[in-house]
């Protein structure tokens, strides 16, 4: 039983120290750079040629390609968070009765172990000297408080106790942050739409993967405007987005690219625009009869051919489809069943012979573009735990800055031959801040000024 | 006058204030350095003047916006809050005899902002990425960050020169005689390091947060972004380092060193070397 617990105890003590803690800042340095210096988010077969076979099983063994979302990664994270709560909990309640100690009693004799110390011996009485005392040490730290010693009269000043805990504040916003960061990847999403000029959808593609999720709503984008500076480069790119919640619209906004929208939670960013198709105006001409049609073809709809029973529509647009420039992707069906049969139309080689679909031979007339926006859509319920994180972070480390516990003692022993007195002041700080170290040897100066040994024989001179 | 020409006036004031300062140290002479906080101060006032110049002159462009832009402007305002947060350390510490490498440091900043072909100085309209207040929050705050590590490398070279020197802890002669001894280098430098690591910190939360009104992500692990945080990791690590038995001194100065590297790698590097959402920097 007892090995065990020591044991434990062991395990506990490693979880708490400060070298686990400098070894997960190293490592997660570390993988940070090898993340930064490997691209992310590349295929290892995309890496074929570029490394040697062994270095590439390593990087896919390692998952060094999609590094910070590894299960490793995961675990040094996890490891930083166990490290802060065990130390957290090994610390905390020292600092705490540390704090709610009251000093009462002194030993004199331990001045002059302090960092800071000094002392003087002076003619003037133990009164004089300790109204003197008082007056300098207020003047320069604050008023002193007296405490109970044998043989001499000691007193102490203390500030900013509380400071000590300002670095269990920092410690906890690291808590909060990556609990706001692992409840942003669990419970929310992120994705992109592409929404054509008077298009509304309601459907998300997710990054990265292939799937795709629907929203509660829908969004239509009624303009996408791009303005240019004199020199052509872009200025601002902004879209007028209206909110369409079970057919009545709900909210209309206009992003830009700092600028975004939120609705329910769901927040819609300009990411990117393009050009896409809007309409096509296209010859449909009946091999069998030589007959010619001409009809327009709004992009992605239906619409029946004139004095049959089939409809077409322009399923696809492709911007320059195997070389040949860009293509139509055409599908043809009955009026009200499925379309069972397709074919791309070469827009810019009427004469290709490929371009039928059925008994059509196809001819583009005309292509008319439209812009579409790209937005970025997400939701993060974590991202609040996230910024309260921020803030206490901020504030903990600002005050870590420029807080710090002082404390400032001050003794008087009666001299050794019975006149006179022998002052001592001490002093520490938390944070050894310049300004603390200033403040000390200030009051050195003043002290050895006003009880100055002279005195002493100014005193006997008098007599 | 123009903005460029007051900038121009700055980098050589910056390489004179660096003359004084390291003669100072030299010659034991403390006129000289405080001819050379003068010189610093002069230098921080022209630079100033230069820079709010360059946002009126953005202004009658039509571009209207701060001088916190691009690597030009950005190179500017590192070496004016090296000389600022160095000339307030002075005031507050009373030690002049450590002004040689922020001064440098500050020139260096000019010289290469001035004279490298591959920076464009010219006034360039924003790209709509940066259109935010965030981004004059965002680079003041980082920069001040780096700035302060930048003056910490300083400290840290002397601290490990000090202490390397034959006559550690009061040597006799020499520079380093005039140098404050390694205690108190030590405790300024993790002051600085501090201060540092403080506005490093607020600089990253604010680009977080900017990040996050602006593509929706307060995190993406883009080059710059991961960067900044190897950077905050490692002086996360001084930090505690510190109150460990056997690191204090030494190695976490070394540790303050390898810290400014990556800022250096941060702010260069990564533009120049790597690709992200940064890369407008270029
Ligand atoms: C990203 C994570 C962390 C951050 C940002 C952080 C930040 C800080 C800061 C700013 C300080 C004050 C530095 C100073 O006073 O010199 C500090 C002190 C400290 N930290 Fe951390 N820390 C982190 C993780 C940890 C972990 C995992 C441990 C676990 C052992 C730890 C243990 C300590 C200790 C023991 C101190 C000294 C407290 C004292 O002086 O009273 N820290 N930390």
């Amino acid at each position: 039983m007892s090995k065990e617990k020591s044991f434990l105890e062991k395990a506990l003590d490693a979880l708490a120290s400060l070298k686990l803690t400098l070894f997960v800042f190293f490592t997660l340095a570390a993988a940070s750079i090898i993340g930064t210096l490997l691209p992310q988010g590349t295929s290892t077969a995309e890496m074929q040629g570029q490394f040697s076979p062994t270095i590439i099983s390593i990087i896919d063994q390692l998952g060094l390609n999609n590094l910070y979302h590894t299960s490793w990664f995961m675990v040094l994270l996890l490891l930083l968070c166990l490290n802060l709560l065990v130390c957290t909990l090994d610390r905390l309640p020292k600092t705490i009765k540390l704090l709610k100690r009251q000093e009462e009693t002194f030993d004199s004799r331990k001045l002059s172990k302090f960092s800071y110390s000094a002392s003087f011996t002076t003619g003037l009485s133990a009164e004089e000297a300790r109204g003197l005392l008082h007056g300098a040490v207020a003047d320069s730290f604050g008023p002193l408080h007296e405490l109970k010693s044998e043989g001499a009269y000691c007193a102490v000043n203390e500030k900013g106790r509380w400071s000590r805990l300002m670095v269990y504040g920092v410690h906890a916003s690291v808590l909060l942050v990556l609990l706001g960061a692992l409840a942003g990847s669990r419970l929310g999403f992120e994705g992109f739409m592409n929404l054509p000029e008077g298009a509304t959808s309601g459907e998300v593609i997710m990054t990265g993967g292939h799937s795709f999720i629907d929203l509660p709503f829908k969004v239509r984008c009624d303009k996408f405007e791009v303005s240019l500076y004199d020199t052509g480069a872009p200025k601002e790119y902004r879209s007028d987005l209206t909110i369409v919640e079970d057919g009545r619209e709900v909210l209309k906004q206009s992003i830009l690219v700092n600028d975004p929208l939120t609705y329910k939670g769901v927040t819609f960013y300009q990411a990117s625009y393009g050009a896409t198709l809007k309409d096509a105006e296209i010859e449909l001409k009946e091999r069998d009869s030589g007959k010619t049609i001409t009809m327009t073809l709004p992009y992605q709809e239906n619409r029946t051919i004139p004095g049959t029973d089939e409809q077409i529509r322009i399923a696809e647009y492709q911007e320059n489809l195997m070389r040949f420039g860009p293509a139509l992707g055409l599908v043809l069906g009955k009026v009200g069943q499925d379309a069972n049969s397709g074919s791309y139309i070469l827009v810019d080689h009427p004469e290709f012979h490929g371009n039928r679909v059925q008994n059509y031979q196809v001819r583009v007339l005309k292509t008319t573009k439209s812009h579409y926006t790209g937005l970025q859509v997400r939701r993060d319920p974590g991202v609040w735990l996230v910024y309260l994180g921020f803030i206490l972070m901020l504030v903990g480390i600002g005050l870590t800055f420029y807080s710090s516990h002082n404390k400032i003692w001050a003794c008087i022993e009666p001299g050794t031959s019975g006149t006179g007195a022998l002052v001592s002041i001490a002093g520490r700080s938390s944070r050894n801040t310049p300004g603390f170290a200033e403040s000390f040897e200030e009051l050195s100066r003043r002290l050895t000024d006003q009880l100055k040994p002279e005195k002493m024989k100014e005193v006997q001179k008098k007599k | 006058m123009t903005s460029s020409l007051l900038l121009s006036i700055t980098t050589f004031v910056y390489l004179f204030c660096t003359v004084l300062y390291l003669s100072g140290l030299l010659f034991h002479y403390g006129r000289l350095l405080t001819a050379g906080t003068l010189a610093g101060l002069a230098a921080l006032v022209i630079q100033m003047a230069g820079v709010i110049l360059r946002w009126v002159e953005s202004y009658q462009l039509g571009y209207g916006h701060a001088p916190l832009s691009n690597l030009y402007e950005s190179l500017v305002f590192a070496s004016w809050a090296i000389m600022l947060i160095y000339l307030i350390f002075e005031w507050r510490t009373k030690q002049r005899t450590i002004g040689v490498f922020p001064a440098f440091f500050a020139f260096l900043a000019m010289a290469y902002a001035s004279f490298s072909t591959g920076i464009d100085s010219k006034i360039q309209p924003l790209v709509p990425a940066l259109k935010s207040n965030w981004l004059i929050a965002h680079v003041i705050t980082c920069f001040l960050g780096y700035a302060a590590f930048a003056v910490s490398f300083g400290l840290s070279i002397l601290y490990l020169m000090r202490k390397a020197s034959p006559d550690n802890p009061k040597p006799k002669s020499g520079i380093l005689s005039a140098l404050p001894d390694a205690r108190q280098l030590e405790m300024f430098n993790y002051q600085m390091i501090l201060f540092g690591f403080l506005w490093l910190s607020v600089g990253i939360i604010t680009g977080s947060v900017w990040a996050n009104s602006a593509w929706g992500k307060y995190w993406s692990w883009d080059p710059k972004e991961t960067w900044s945080l190897i950077t905050w990791l490692i002086y996360a690590a001084l930090l505690h380092a510190r109150n460990m038995q056997g690191w204090k001194g030494q190695r976490v100065a070394l540790l303050s060193m390898i810290g400014f590297g990556c800022v250096l790698f941060t702010y260069f590097g990564v533009n120049f070397l790597l690709s992200g959402l940064h890369s407008y920097a270029r």
